[in-house]
C-alpha cells in the first residue's frame, strides 16, 4: 500500500533504505519539500482501505481506469477545490505505468487467443490515453496527452517529461500520474500536480 | 551571434508494407497503391475484417526495430563511437507483450545498437512517435542534447487487430478512403521506422540533411475518451505551436500529410481544425494521407509519417490520396487524388491524434 506522505514505501519512489539517516535525493524529501509540487494525492490512502474505487462510465472489467480518476480527482481537489481548473490554463497529463491496464490486456489476449470476440468496451480502454481523455472532459485539462512507459524510476521520468513540456510551453503545469496494476496485489497510484507557479 | 539550434533530420528509415528503406517509401506513396491484402500472418476467421497492410516476412519486432536504428543511423553517417551518448526515444504500445517489456526492448535496443545516452518509452497510442520527435526537437533546440535517435514500431498482431475489430473501427469495404465520400473506417498497416534528429550546431559531417523538424505542437482536446472534438480545436492548436516556432505563416504550408485515418468524424474535425489553424489556406492546401497506401501503424504512424512527408517534400512531389470516392462536404479541403503532385513548397505539416484528445503537429522544413 502507497503510504502518501511516507515516500520510502511508495511503490513509484527509490529504496532509500541503504542511505545514511538525514540523506535525501530529490524523490526521498517530503512531498511539500519536491519541487514544484504543488498537490499531491495516492490510491489508496488511509479512507480507502479495502475498498474500490468507484467505477467509471465507459470502463469495464478492471480497476485502472477507476483508480487513475480517484488519484488524478483527489490531486486535481487539493490543488484547485471546487473551483477547478481557471480558463486559460493549459494542464497537461503525463501516465507513467509499466503495465498498463493489464487486467483487460490479460482478458483480450486470452479471449483472442481462444479465438473468441472481444466486448467493444474493450476497444475504447485499450491504450491508457482513453482515461486520459476521461480526466480532460471532466476537468477541461487542454495540455498535451503524454503516456510513458518508465525505463528508471518511474517519477524521475514522468517529472522530466513535464518539465519538458513546460519549459518547451505546450502546458503551464502537468497532472502526473503514477500507476501500476498487478495480478497478485491492489492497484496502486500517485498523482502530482507540478508547476503553475514559479518553475523549479 | 549565436546561431539558433536547428533539429535537422540526417538519416531515416523505415519499412512498411510499401517495402523496406527509404526508397520503397516514397515510391510507394507517389505509386499510391493501396498495399492492403488479407492477413495471413494469424487467423481472422472471427473478424469482421480480414484485411490489413503487412510485410511479407517480417522478424520480431525488436530485429526490425534494432534493423531500422542501424539504417538510420547509417544514413546519417555515424559510426559506432558517434552513436555513444546519443539518446534514445521509442514509440511502441505499451503494457503486456509478446515480445519483451517496453523498457527492456529500449535498453536492448539501445545496447545492440550502441546508443548510450537516456532513454524514454512514449505509449501515448497513435501520438507516441510524433511525441516523441517534439520532445526531440525541443532537447535539441534547448541545447540538452546534440543527437537523438527516434525509434517506432507496430506490427500487425492478434490483439490489437480484434481490438479494433471490435471496436468496429476497420474498413468493411477493405479500403482507406480518408476525407471522402463513402469512406468507412481505418485499416491497420505494418510500421517500423527511425530517424537521427541532430543539432544545426552539431551536425559538421558534411552530408547535408534530409529536412528540419521546424516547428511541433502537442496540445489535448478536453472532449472525450475516445472521440476528437469536432471543432478540431486541440489539433489547431497543435498546428498553432508548430507554426509558432517556426516562426511562419499558414501561407508557408505546402502540403498536409493528414492524421486522417478515414473514419467520418475523425477526418471531418481534421478538417475543421485545419480550416480553423489555417484559415483560407486550408482550402487551397494540398492535402492527402498516406494511411490511405501504408495503413495505420499504431503508434509507429507518426514517425513513418513524418519519414514519407520529408521525402516527399525533398523529392518535389506530393503522395496521393488513395481510395478517393469524391468529396465530403464536411471536409472541404483540396485533396491530392489521381496523380502525385508537383511541388516546389518547402515546408509541410504531419498531423497525428489519438484517444484521449491527443493531437501532434510537426512541421517538416527542406531548402
Amino acid at each position: 500500500m502507497i503510504a502518501p506522505h511516507t515516500p520510502r514505501s511508495c511503490t513509484f519512489c527509490p529504496d532509500e533504505s541503504h542511505k545514511p539517516p538525514g540523506t535525501t535525493t530529490e524523490t526521498a524529501r517530503a512531498p511539500g519539500e519536491r519541487a514544484g509540487e504543488r498537490a499531491r494525492a495516492a490510491w489508496p490512502e488511509g479512507g480507502d482501505a479495502g475498498g474500490s474505487a468507484p467505477g467509471v462510465p465507459g470502463f469495464v472489467h478492471s480497476d485502472f481506469a477507476p483508480v487513475v480518476v480517484a488519484v488524478a480527482e483527489r490531486c486535481l481537489r487539493r490543488g484547485y477545490g471546487s473551483a477547478g481548473v481557471p480558463a486559460g490554463v493549459r494542464t497537461a497529463i503525463v501516465l507513467v505505468t509499466a503495465s498498463g491496464d493489464l487486467a483487460s490486456a490479460q482478458h483480450v489476449r486470452a479471449t483472442v487467443e481462444a479465438g473468441g470476440r472481444i466486448g467493444p468496451l474493450f476497444f475504447f480502454q485499450s491504450v491508457p490515453n482513453s482515461v486520459a481523455g476521461h480526466l480532460t472532459a471532466r476537468w477541461d485539462l487542454r495540455g498535451p496527452v503524454v503516456c510513458l512507459s518508465p525505463t528508471g524510476d518511474p517519477y524521475a521520468d514522468g517529472v522530466a517529461e513535464a518539465d519538458l513540456l513546460r519549459d518547451d510551453g505546450d502546458a503551464d503545469e502537468v497532472l502526473l500520474i503514477l500507476i501500476e496494476q498487478a495480478p497478485d496485489r491492489p492497484t496502486e497510484a500517485v498523482a502530482v500536480l507540478l508547476g503553475g507557479g514559479a518553475r523549479p | 551571434m549565436v546561431e539558433a539550434r536547428v533539429a535537422q533530420l540526417t538519416g531515416v528509415y523505415a519499412a512498411s508494407a510499401l517495402g523496406r528503406g527509404a526508397d520503397a517509401q516514397l515510391a510507394g506513396v507517389l505509386a499510391g497503391v493501396p498495399a492492403f491484402g488479407p492477413v495471413g500472418r494469424f487467423d481472422t476467421a472471427a473478424r469482421r475484417v480480414t484485411v490489413a497492410a503487412t510485410l511479407p516476412e517480417v522478424g520480431p519486432l525488436p530485429d526490425e526495430l534494432a534493423d531500422a536504428v542501424d539504417s538510420a543511423c547509417r544514413a546519417a553517417g555515424l559510426d559506432r563511437a558517434q552513436r555513444a551518448g546519443c539518446a534514445l526515444l521509442l514509440a511502441v504500445h505499451g503494457g503486456p507483450a509478446a515480445g519483451p517489456a517496453p523498457a527492456v526492448l529500449a535498453g536492448q535496443l539501445a545496447a545492440r545498437c550502441g546508443l548510450s545516452g537516456h532513454t524514454r518509452v512514449y505509449t501515448s497510442a497513435c501520438v507516441s512517435a510524433s511525441t516523441a520527435v517534439a520532445d526531440a526537437a525541443a532537447q535539441i533546440t534547448r541545447g540538452d542534447v546534440e543527437r537523438v535517435v527516434v525509434a517506432a514500431g507496430y506490427l500487425v498482431e492478434p490483439d490489437q487487430f480484434a481490438l479494433f475489430d471490435a471496436g468496429r473501427a476497420l474498413a468493411a469495404d477493405g479500403a482507406v478512403r480518408p476525407f471522402s465520400a463513402g469512406r468507412r473506417g481505418l485499416l491497420l498497416g505494418d510500421g517500423v521506422a527511425a530517424v537521427v534528429l541532430e543539432s544545426s550546431a552539431g551536425h559538421r559531417r558534411g552530408a547535408e540533411p534530409l529536412a528540419t523538424v521546424a516547428g511541433w505542437g502537442r496540445a489535448g482536446d478536453a472532449f472525450h475518451p475516445c472521440q476528437p472534438e469536432p471543432g478540431g480545436v486541440g489539433l489547431a492548436r497543435a498546428v498553432d505551436g508548430a507554426l509558432r516556432r517556426a516562426g511562419l505563416p499558414p501561407q508557408a504550408v505546402g502540403y498536409v500529410n493528414a492524421n486522417a485515418t478515414g473514419t467520418a468524424q475523425s477526418d471531418a474535425a481534421e478538417a475543421a481544425a485545419l480550416r480553423r489553424a489555417l484559415g483560407g489556406h486550408a482550402a487551397r492546401v494540398p492535402v492527402s494521407s498516406t494511411k490511405s497506401v501504408h495503413g495505420h501503424a499504431l503508434e509507429a504512424s507518426g514517425l513513418l509519417e513524418l519519414v514519407v512527408t520529408a521525402l516527399a517534400l525533398r523529392h518535389g512531389e506530393l503522395p496521393v490520396n488513395a481510395g478517393w470516392r469524391g468529396p465530403d462536404d464536411s471536409c472541404p479541403l483540396n485533396v491530392v487524388t489521381g496523380h502525385p503532385q508537383k511541388t516546389e513548397t518547402t515546408h509541410a505539416l504531419t498531423l497525428n491524434a489519438a484517444f484521449g484528445g491527443a493531437n501532434t503537429a510537426l512541421l517538416v522544413g527542406v531548402g
